[in-house]
């Protein structure tokens, strides 16, 4: 996906419209929120305004570790295939997390899989007999799957909705990367909410306080900042920084090194470093209780070895110090000095940890909040988040979350031109023109990339496509108008537009290391396989999709050229106009029988009138498409040539998939475009 | 597509002397009633509407709190966008005599008058802007925007003086 082209006009309509089309009934009660972490995932619900609480599984935990595993017949999730780490290092996914939105140059962290890079998208080799290659947003979308069907259990019924965390610091890239895992897992994914927006949303209505925080927030594999603003029901962010790769999994890889330094193996094998690893997790743990601790790790030959507080801290010291920094520049980009804050929250596992307390306590003058769980604040948040979103009586607060890093595009030179800066409000758009540099030029390349350097080689890039057609002008004459426009997750789409003709172009940015739309519909098409039932639930969206397409195809047609009577007879119209009341009809009527029930049979009905409904619009409406084809051709005989008769051609077919597109009724659109 | 009038937009008055408290209260009570949270599960075309007006207040709201963003945007409102480089409608071209100073500028940083230099810049920067806003509430726009053009350039220097004291040399 080095490049998008897109050349007809209709773009704008087929790609950027089914970001905002979900048009669908809510079901109060329904939403759940996923945090969705590096080492370990939550899931929780707080529905018609209780308070919120995490779900346990079936043995009653209710942290379910990050890990999945790839070494039997079957795929297993959480602490079962945390058991088979040991073993299969390779085949056993662990903080999949810091792979998501990255292509395999970016992994510059040490971690024990085989990366294979196909069409530009990362994937694990976790298998060869059979060779089997998943990406991490497939890896994510198993954690979400299992999450899911424990809210399932819980709710006796489907779930509505999720709202999944982020680390505020993620970049495009990981957010349609984690967007995408949400989707194949199929859950409709009502927002994308940063993590310390979650965790102060979960103590700011817990206690309905007014003033601005400062959010910690350490995890296993990612560190975010932010400073937030709560007052009038409003939560303002207004600054965030971080590293979405740095945390709790560092502490342990440090830790790690170093016992196998004191065992002295210079060249330890997979498991050796593995088996150090997992050691160097549960050291650190203790540690926080404990000032030494003593331990046998026969595997390295190690036996009752004893660790030190002192020496975890001098090797996690530098790590420690980089989340201050990073604090420190938060502040400034709030424009606020640690004493006009009114608290810090701590956020994450790894803020367990005794030394990163006491540097955040001096580092902001005043002892954090730790009411609430670290390792649950964030699912309380989202949970909440969900409930309102789900159509819940609650009172909420609105999120006015920012961008947390600059979006721009290259220039000559390859230099940035920065469109979007860091921690602007979204959603926002903004608006820059751009000029030609000579008469031969007939295209631009837009190149999308985010971040804060200077240089776009040194950013991340996100998306680059071509903007064809420029009309031959002078130089500086050209005028091309370049739109960002991010939406409330974060995500953004681009449309170009030359000013002297209006050629129009538009990508909803796919990231360079994504998958392709096509991978995403494959993959949530099979995840709706795996579960039986659904298969008719598709036949029915589909059905609907197609129902929607031609009844906005027709009544398009005849709003356009409906009264010229040589193309539509009274006695046509009068037949066609029915056909298009009846299909409303069914369209309503399949709502209301797929809310009050969920069985297959009742799908399979309400998916067979859907299809009837459509057969009978088609055939009734034909004899008028084929009179509007016939005076197409007429009058390119009448002396047009044949490109002209093409491109009408082609316009009528654009403007059929652009209504299909724009539909309201269509709720499905995102989910089963074409 | 015109931009709307961020002031109308956020319901405070049209001059560069800003009700801080009213600008804050309208942003905060508007973008409630109109962020995207508040409308999922409605039609696309409500959504859309929801995103657009949203991102709209976010925006205005990112100009009008900055004293230089809404001082240009006033000049902007009054016929001259200083993004632009037309020759009508587009920023006024510095005089010549101007380039020259910034040139002069430019050989006094280069033999390493830094701090000196700098402070002196900083204050005409402010006094650019001053001269600025003073013109704006005279309704001169022309005037207004020869001097925040100016602050531009001003504005230019200190970033790359910034910039190359960043630098490791």
């Amino acid at each position: 996906m080095s490049k998008i082209n897109l050349q007809d006009t209709g773009a704008l309509f087929q790609i950027a419209e089914p970001t905002a089309a979900q048009a669908a009934p809510r079901a109060p009660g329904r939403g759940i929120g996923i945090d969705l972490g590096t080492t370990h995932s939550l899931v929780a619900i707080a529905p018609q305004g209780a308070a919120p609480r995490v779900l346990a599984d079936a043995e009653g935990r209710v942290i379910l570790p990050s890990v999945v595993s790839y070494a039997g017949e079957r795929v297993v999730v959480g602490a079962p295939a945390m058991a088979q780490q040991e073993e299969h290092p390779e085949r056993v996914v662990s903080s999949v997390k810091r792979f998501m939105g990255r292509g395999a140059a970016d992994i510059e962290f040490s971690h024990p899989y085989q990366l294979v890079g196909e069409g530009g998208v990362l994937r694990i080799a976790v298998g060869d007999e059979p060779r089997r290659h998943v990406s991490p947003i497939e890896v994510s979308a198993e954690l979400l799957r299992a999450l899911k069907q424990r809210a399932e259990a819980e709710l006796g019924g489907p779930v509505d909705g999720a709202v999944i965390t982020v680390p505020a610091y993620f970049d495009d890239a990981q957010r349609q990367a984690t967007r995408d895992a949400g989707r194949i897992a199929g859950l409709k994914v009502y927002r994308l909410l940063a993590e310390p927006t979650a965790a102060a949303l979960a103590y700011g209505l817990d206690r309905g306080e007014h003033g601005v925080f400062a959010i910690y927030d350490l995890g296993g594999g990612t560190f975010d900042i932010s400073v937030l603003r709560l007052h009038a029901g409003v939560f303002q962010v207004l600054a965030t920084g971080g590293d979405s790769a740095l945390g709790g999994d560092d502490f342990d890889r440090a830790l790690a090194g170093h016992l196998l330094a004191r065992a002295g193996l210079g060249e330890p094998s997979r498991r050796q470093v593995e088996s150090a690893r997992i050691a160097a997790r549960a050291l650190k743990e203790r540690l926080s209780a404990a000032d030494s601790v003593r331990i046998d790790l026969e595997s390295l030959g190690l036996v009752d070895l004893e660790v030190t507080r002192a020496e975890l801290e001098a090797l996690i010291e530098p790590l420690a110090q980089r989340t201050i920094k990073a604090c420190k520049a938060a502040l400034k980009d709030a424009g606020l000095r640690a004493a006009e804050l009114d608290g810090v929250v701590l956020v994450g596992g790894s803020t367990r940890v005794p030394r990163i307390r006491q540097l955040v306590e001096m580092t902001f003058g005043r002892p954090p909040l730790t009411n609430i769980d670290p390792d649950q604040v964030v699912a309380h948040g989202a949970a909440i988040q969900a409930d309102i979103l789900s159509g819940s009586e609650r009172p909420g607060v609105t999120l006015l979350d920012v961008v947390p890093l600059s979006l721009g595009l290259e220039t000559m030179g390859g230099i940035v031109e920065k469109i979007i800066p860091r921690n602007a409000t979204i959603p926002i758009s903004a608006r820059q023109v751009f000029t030609n540099y000579s008469e031969q030029q007939t295209g631009m390349v837009i190149h999308v990339v985010q971040g804060e350097r200077e240089l776009a080689r040194d950013n991340r890039s996100l998306a680059r496509f071509e903007l064809k057609g420029i009309p031959r002008l002078p130089p500086s004459m050209a005028r091309v108008e370049v739109t960002f426009q991010l939406d409330a997750d974060a995500l953004l789409t681009v449309t170009a537009r030359e000013l002297m003709t209006g050629v129009k172009q538009a990508v909803e940015v796919k990231p360079t290391h994504g998958l392709s739309a096509e991978e995403v519909d494959r993959l949530v098409i099979e995840s709706l396989d795996h579960a039986g039932e659904d298969y008719s639930a598709r036949n029915l969206a589909e059905a609907r999709v197609e129902l929607g397409r031609v009844i906005l195809a027709v009544r398009r047609a005849v709003g356009e050229v409906g009264h010229i009577e040589s193309l539509l007879p009274p006695d046509d119209r009068m037949a066609i106009e029915t056909a298009l009341s009846e299909a409303d009809a069914a369209m309503v009527a399949m709502v209301a029988m797929v809310a009050g029930s969920t069985t297959e049979s009742d799908t399979e009905a309400a998916a067979a009138s859907l299809t009837r409904a459509r057969e009978r619009l088609e055939r009734i409406s034909e004899p008028f498409a084929a009179r509007r084809m016939q005076r197409a051709l007429n009058a390119g005989m009448a002396g047009k040539s044949l490109d002209e008769i093409e491109a009408a051609l082609a316009d009528e077919g654009l403007d059929a998939r652009r209504g299909g597109h724009s539909a309201a009724l269509i709720q499905d659109d995102d989910e089963h475009g074409e | 597509m015109t931009d709307a009038d961020y002031f109308g937009l956020l319901g405070v008055e049209r001059r560069w002397r800003l009700d801080r408290g009213a600008l804050e209260r309208n942003y905060l009570e508007r973008s409630q009633a109109s962020h995207p949270d508040g409308f999922i599960g409605q039609d696309s075309g409500t959504q859309r509407a929801a995103m657009e007006r949203s991102s709209q207040l976010n925006q205005g709201y990112r100009t009008l709190r900055d004293p230089v963003l809404r001082a240009e945007y006033l000049v902007k409102l009054g016929g001259t966008d200083l993004d632009s480089s037309d020759p009508r409608t587009g920023a006024p071209k510095p005089s010549q005599a101007f380039l020259i100073e910034m040139i002069d500028l430019r050989e006094r940083l280069a033999e390493g008058d830094v701090a000196a230099v700098r402070e002196e810049i900083e204050a005409r920067a402010e006094q650019a802007l001053d001269a600025g806003i003073a013109a704006l509430d005279r309704g001169e726009v022309a005037e207004a925007a020869r001097e925040l053009v100016a602050r531009r350039y001003f504005q230019r220097f200190l970033d790359e003086v910034d910039a190359s004291e960043e630098r490791p040399t």
